[in-house]
């Protein structure tokens, strides 16, 4: 599944600082892993089997726990991540719509990555803001009140 | 190591210091229906099938992995124990395949013995089912993991008898199941052929490869002209 997509060889010296910041302490798997995403960006195949190795546990162990948390990529990200807000309010006020200009603009669907690795697009649940809705969030930004139009302009100003 | 005297189902009995209430209830005659359960693996209490009820508790306790203490008031078959173990059966027939009736397990299944102790009947709910492709690229084991129940016996089996940790589980919510290695589906490379977790397995969604249908050497029955 992932491993196939591994565009650069793994800077192990990267890893093993974030491994020795947690040495000796076994119940440090998820801290390590948030620590291997936070460099990397995402959790490549390679970095799961040292991990194992570091943790004396077996790769599936630790892919069992990346599969659980919905905050781990085992696929290599875009640059901006757009959330999409599929809450109740912004569902009545017509987020689907939005949704279905992103995936045809960008030409991926809820989950993927564009192959330019420009946008990672997903949805959650809610963005908190429903007062804005619909919403989505581009990156560490806001956009409310949204139309299939505004999303298109929304999307020409990242890079 | 001291003697602990509990009620079971009204009786008196008494047990060791730390064995948990199905140990006592067994030992006693009582018959707790278990399914993730197996004397030999360490008990994690998953599949909630040997719930009891026991006094001053909220909750029902899951037997399998719950200690005796002084005093306790236990019922093994009251009408809120039967119905949770009933509805707990009922959800695992309800995303089974419907294939029992020529599923190899026949009535070694344990999960098919237990639906019918329990007189559980048809699911009456149409839950979503799983179709996961059957692994048999293994000359040791194939794995078919629609009739998985995700009892975790293989995982134990594996680490604890083994000591391999072949499997592990994975993934969350109905997407959860038993993974090998990186979510790869069993070869040869992985598992050899020491057969712990298809002994364990309560269904058949580990088995023994098997020849049915295919050529047999030998001379043709009927010889042509």
């Amino acid at each position: 599944m992932a491993g196939k997509v591994e565009s650069q060889e793994l800077d192990l010296t990267k890893l093993d600082k974030i491994l020795s910041r947690y040495e000796g302490q076994d119940d440090a798997l998820i801290s390590v892993l948030q620590g291997v995403q936070a460099e990397f960006g995402w959790v490549p195949q390679g970095a799961i089997e040292h991990i194992a190795d570091a943790f004396q546990i077996s790769p599936g162990e630790v892919y069992g726990v990346l599969t659980f948390y919905e905050q781990f990529y085992l696929t290599p990200r875009g640059r901006n991540t757009i959330r999409v807000c599929r809450g109740t309010a912004c569902h009545v006020r017509g987020t689907n719509a939005n949704l279905r200009t992103v995936e045809r603009t960008l030409g991926i669907k809820e989950g993927g990555t564009t192959n330019d690795f420009k946008f990672s697009l997903e949805t959650v649940a809610c963005l908190g803001t429903c007062f804005l809705a619909p919403v989505m969030m581009v990156n560490r930004n806001y956009y409310g009140k949204l139309t299939p139009d505004k999303v298109e302009t929304i999307l020409k100003q990242y890079d | 190591m001291g003697d602990i005297t509990l009620t079971i189902n009204d009786a008196p009995v008494t047990g060791q210091d730390g064995m948990t209430i199905l140990e006592v209830a067994r030992e006693n005659g009582v018959d707790i229906p278990t399914m993730c359960y197996l004397k030999e693996l360490s008990p994690i209490g998953a599949c909630r099938l040997c719930v009891v009820e026991v006094e001053g508790s909220r909750n029902l306790v899951g037997s399998c992995h719950t200690p005796i203490t002084e005093g306790m008031v236990i019922q093994t078959h009251s009408p809120r124990v039967v119905t949770a173990r009933r509805m707990v059966v009922e959800l695992m027939m309800a995303n089974h395949p419907d294939n029992c009736l020529v599923c190899d397990a026949a009535n070694q299944c344990e999960l098919r013995q237990v639906a019918a102790d329990l007189d559980v009947g048809l699911p009456s709910f149409k839950l979503k089912k799983h179709y996961y492709p059957i692994e048999d690229i293994s000359p040791y084991l194939v794995r078919d993991l629609g009739k998985c129940i995700l009892c975790q016996r293989c995982i134990r089996a594996c680490d604890e008898i083994a000591k391999q940790k072949v499997f592990n589980l994975a993934y969350r919510g109905f997407d959860c199941k038993v993974i090998v290695d990186l979510d790869q589906p069993v070869d040869k490379e992985v598992c050899r052929d020491c057969d712990v977790c298809v002994s364990v397995c309560p269904t058949v969604a580990l088995r023994k490869p098997k020849k049915q249908g295919e050529e047999k050497k030998g001379p043709p029955l009927i010889l042509s002209q």
